[in-house]
């Protein structure tokens, strides 16, 4: 397999400084961009594999450049934005971005969230009726879930929060993203709703609620299924 | 029958010599009287008094209510003991007042009786009044706060008032007959006189020249005739007219003089009204405060809606309270300077008139606060003499306004200055700490980068020394800017129905990130309530406390509970570390406090003020204990307010094939 190509669209040039070196390094070839519409242009022209995508830009806002990218691409997006920016995260996320790493961050994160982002854009969910990580076992065409062995007695809601969570393992899942596929439009808005029966599959699934492995928390923006 | 005390000393402990006199206070400008009335009497007869204002439920609004508490706040200062009864009757609650503190007076204010069922009715409730406390009775007369409108009576009226004078020069005719046949007494026209004075006197001169004419024709028909007429008798006519005349003359005396007297009423109610208004806007903080004040006062004055408007954003009015049909008014831009002109002068009261409002400009010392608006309802005009309340009322009303934006203005100021110090301590205590870090990254990198290369192992040190010192430098920026936020209001809480759980999990599972597993025993009860918190500030303020516990007792496992409280969720977060001595328990929560054998732990003593800061924008509270047995035990009370969510659909049917979807 040739070596995937990572386009960064990042206006501070000591980010660049560290992000080049450290992914070339571990096989990836990077091309840089220091604004929205060079990022814009260079996407059209040499269709990278993945996107970094820094949500402050001098010139063009984040939401836009995702926006456009969205219209022809679906290659996955990594958003970068700094700590209190949770709105715009989230906006992010529902507008198309895969996930989103937060400033400041270390290489092995960074290499993580790439890792599982490429792993979705090449294999589809359909294509593994089976999930495992760690001791939870989920077979989304039998609809059976089990820990350590050990069948896991769902209800019906709570088991699509969890399909929909593993749909998207390893990735960010959104209030409103999860809100929508488990409820459909009564959800809306209807955070809580996520947050009862978080608790009740986390009580079930977790081996201690209050340090979730598998269902983490993303503090204001949503859920993630660790896969790692 | 409920009771209490409002404020003040009790009028229990009295001496036994000296019964109180109990002086009934309602709720309206004129109870003052009633209050110098008791204080005068207690002094002149040397004993105790007590001032209860009877609180018959359903007969009294808020704000009568508030305005009798002021009345007894002012018999209070003046040495009154004072007591606020609810009762079914006024009448019921006197009698428990009087019998309770053993009065020997009860001092009332009585309206002059509309009519006989009045008198009655007054006289019935002191008849019970005597009987069941044997107490004398002192009725205080309380005129009306205003001469009743003279004008203006309509048709029924009017046959009344001919009928009555008919009547009393009917009396007169019969009595100066008796006279003149009994007594032989010749005096019939001093008897009309008196009976044309005191119609003059009653209704109004207006009335005295007819009265007098029928007076006139009333003796030229009964008693002329009667007498033997002589040429000379014209004299006795003559006689008549003279006696007439000096009639009108005393009646124009009196009538001045009452005049006078309605004058001084019309003062004195103003004063009262001064008094009443001074004391209700001296107590409002806000433009709305007291426009509802305004308001209520000319409604009690006037009948009438009143309400203020203030120039607001875009050259619009802000109505205050809200008036649902205000009249369409020209903008402040165009109907400020029509204004304009009377603002610096000594009289700034000149109406405007609009459909069927008036406006009076409020104008304070600094120019014009805004408008003072009036609608008054139709076919009840504004007596002249009550154009000189309104205007007290504008004059106050802008005092008010003025101070109120005073009072703002210098909050604002304080707070520039506060953030101006708080900016200038924090460069000063900051610069060092972010110094230091500073100092370390700089000086692994430029050996790492020397040319001679180094030992694996010290190149390895070097490089954890770069991400440690950054990381810490990282953490002291984020708390510096999240306090700063905080603290200058730019942080709300953005409050969600969360399970606590998640929101102790993710704190663990961002500390733990940091440094594998922790020694943290988490004691939550399952059927703990949804808390209305801001998910990510709570994180904060656990992250904080959980780091702070950790890093004083590395050795014994800290403790984090919860449970719910009537109306609260309580979290504690006990250590089994030295503990805060008793002096810090406030001081802990300070901006760079730090105790003396934390300075070398790399802390700049922001932890817990955030902790503060988060709990405070959550209307909860924060504070800290010793534990027993030792250690430090830190307590988070967080309010339970509104009604939490329901629960979303029933759902607890374990999942078949057939109920998915």
């Amino acid at each position: 397999m040739t070596q995937p190509l990572i386009l960064i669209i990042e206006d501070e040039a000591s980010l660049r400084r560290f992000l080049v070196p450290t992914l070339a390094n571990h096989d990836y070839q990077v091309l840089t961009a220091a604004t929205g519409s060079d990022g814009l242009a260079m996407a059209r022209s040499h269709n990278p594999d993945i996107i970094l995508l820094d949500l402050g830009l001098p010139d063009l806002d984040g939401g836009e450049v995702l926006r456009s990218l969205r219209q022809w691409s679906r290659k996955p997006i990594l958003v970068i934005s700094a700590r209190a920016q949770e709105k715009e995260k989230v906006q992010a996320l529902d507008l198309g971005a895969d996930d989103y790493l937060t400033k400041p961050f270390g290489a092995e994160e960074l290499l993580a969230r790439i890792r599982v982002a490429l792993r979705h854009a090449t294999q589809a969910v359909a294509d593994l009726p089976v999930l495992q990580c760690g001791g939870l076992r989920l077979d989304l065409e039998r609809r059976e879930v089990s820990m350590d062995g050990n069948p896991v007695r769902l209800t019906p809601l709570e088991y699509r929060l969890l399909e929909a969570l593993a749909q998207r393992a390893g990735k960010v899942a959104t209030h409103a993203q999860l809100l929508n596929e488990v409820w459909g439009p009564v959800g809306e808005g209807q955070t809580h709703y996520l947050r009862i029966y978080m608790g009740t599959l986390r009580r079930k699934i977790e081996p201690d609620a209050t340090r979730p492995r598998y269902l983490l928390t993303e503090p204001s923006i949503g859920y993630r299924l660790n896969v790692e | 029958m409920g009771k209490f005390k409002e404020g003040g000393p009790l009028p229990d402990p009295l001496p036994e010599t000296a019964q109180p006199i109990l002086v009934a206070l309602g709720s309206e400008a004129r109870t003052l009287r009633l209050v110098h009335t008791g204080f005068r009497m207690a002094r002149e007869q040397g004993c105790p008094w007590v001032a209860v204002h009877v609180a018959v439920p359903g007969w009294e609004t808020a704000v009568e209510a508030d305005q009798a508490r002021v009345w007894l706040q002012e018999a209070e200062e003046m040495g009154a003991g004072t007591a606020w009864v609810k009762a079914a009757t006024v009448c019921d609650g006197l009698i428990e007042e009087g019998g309770r503190c053993g009065a020997s007076q009860v001092v009332m204010g009585a309206d002059r009786p509309r009519g006989p069922w009045d008198r009655l009715e007054h006289s019935r409730a002191q008849e019970a009044l005597r009987r069941s406390l044997g107490v004398r009775i002192v009725t205080v007369p309380l005129d009306p706060p205003l001469p009743r409108a003279a004008a203006a009576r309509s048709g029924a009226d009017l046959l009344g008032l001919v009928l009555a004078v008919g009547v009393i020069l009917g009396m007169c005719s019969v009595f100066a007959a008796a006279l003149a046949v009994v007594a032989g007494f010749p005096g019939i026209p001093p008897v009309f006189a008196l009976g044309v004075g005191y119609i003059a006197h009653r209704w109004g001169r207006a009335f005295s020249a007819p009265a007098t004419a029928a007076a006139l024709a009333l003796y030229g028909l009964l008693f002329v005739p009667a007498l033997p007429l002589r040429p000379g008798d014209w004299s006795n006519g003559l006689y008549l007219a003279a006696t007439l005349v000096v009639a009108q003359m005393v009646v124009l005396l009196v009538d001045r003089l009452a005049q006078e007297t309605r004058s001084l009423h019309r003062r004195e109610a103003e004063t009262m009204l001064l008094t009443v208004l001074g004391r209700a806007l001296g107590r409002c903080a806000t433009a709305r405060e007291v426009a509802a004040v305004l308001a209520e006062r000319a409604l009690g004055l006037f009948q009438a809606q009143a309400w203020l408007m203030v120039p607001g954003p875009d050259d619009t009015w802000l109505h205050l309270p809200e008036v649902p049909e205000a009249p369409p008014c020209p903008r402040p831009s165009e109907l400020l300077p029509r204004f304009g002109g009377a603002f610096h002068r000594d009289d700034p009261f000149e109406p405007l008139f609009l459909d069927s409002c008036s406006f009076v400009a409020l104008a304070g010392q600094g120019g014009s606060e805004g408008l003072l608006g009036l609608r008054l309802e139709e076919g009840r005009p504004m007596l002249q003499e009550s154009w000189g309340l309104f205007q007290s009322l504008a004059v106050q009303g802008a005092l008010a306004l003025e101070r109120v934006r005073w009072l703002e203005e210098a909050h604002q100021a304080r707070l520039d200055t506060e953030s101006e110090r708080l900016r200038n301590t924090l460069l000063g205590a900051v610069s060092h700490d972010l110094r230091t870090p500073l100092a370390a990254i700089q000086g692994a990198a430029t050996s790492l980068l020397l040319p001679d290369p180094l030992p694996e192992a010290t190149r390895l040190d070097l490089l954890a020394m770069i991400r440690d010192e950054s990381e810490r430098l990282a953490r002291l920026l984020g708390d510096l800017l999240e306090l700063t936020r905080l603290q200058s209001g730019g942080i709300t809480a953005q409050k969600e129905w969360q399970l606590l759980d998640e929101v102790v999990g993710s704190a663990l599972q961002r500390l733990e990130a940091r440094s594998g597993p922790l020694p943290i025993q988490v004691d939550l009860p399952q059927d703990l309530p949804l808390v209305p918190l801001d998910g990510a500030l709570m994180e904060q303020v656990l992250i904080n406390l959980l780091g702070n516990a950790l890093r004083h007792a590395p050795l014994s496992p800290v403790q984090l509970r919860a449970w719910e409280e009537p109306g609260s969720v309580q979290l504690e977060i006990a250590d089994r570390g030295p503990g805060i001595p008793a002096e810090f328990h406030q001081r802990v929560f300070h901006k760079f406090f730090r105790m003396q054998r934390d300075r070398k732990d790399g802390g700049v003593g922001l932890g817990l003020a955030i902790c503060g800061a988060i709990v405070d924008i959550h209307g909860g509270a924060i504070w800290v204990e010793d534990r027993p047995g030792g250690g430090a035990r830190f307590r988070i009370s967080l309010p339970l307010d509104g009604v939490p969510p329901s629960p979303p659909e029933i759902d607890t049917q374990p999942m078949t094939l057939e109920t998915l979807p």
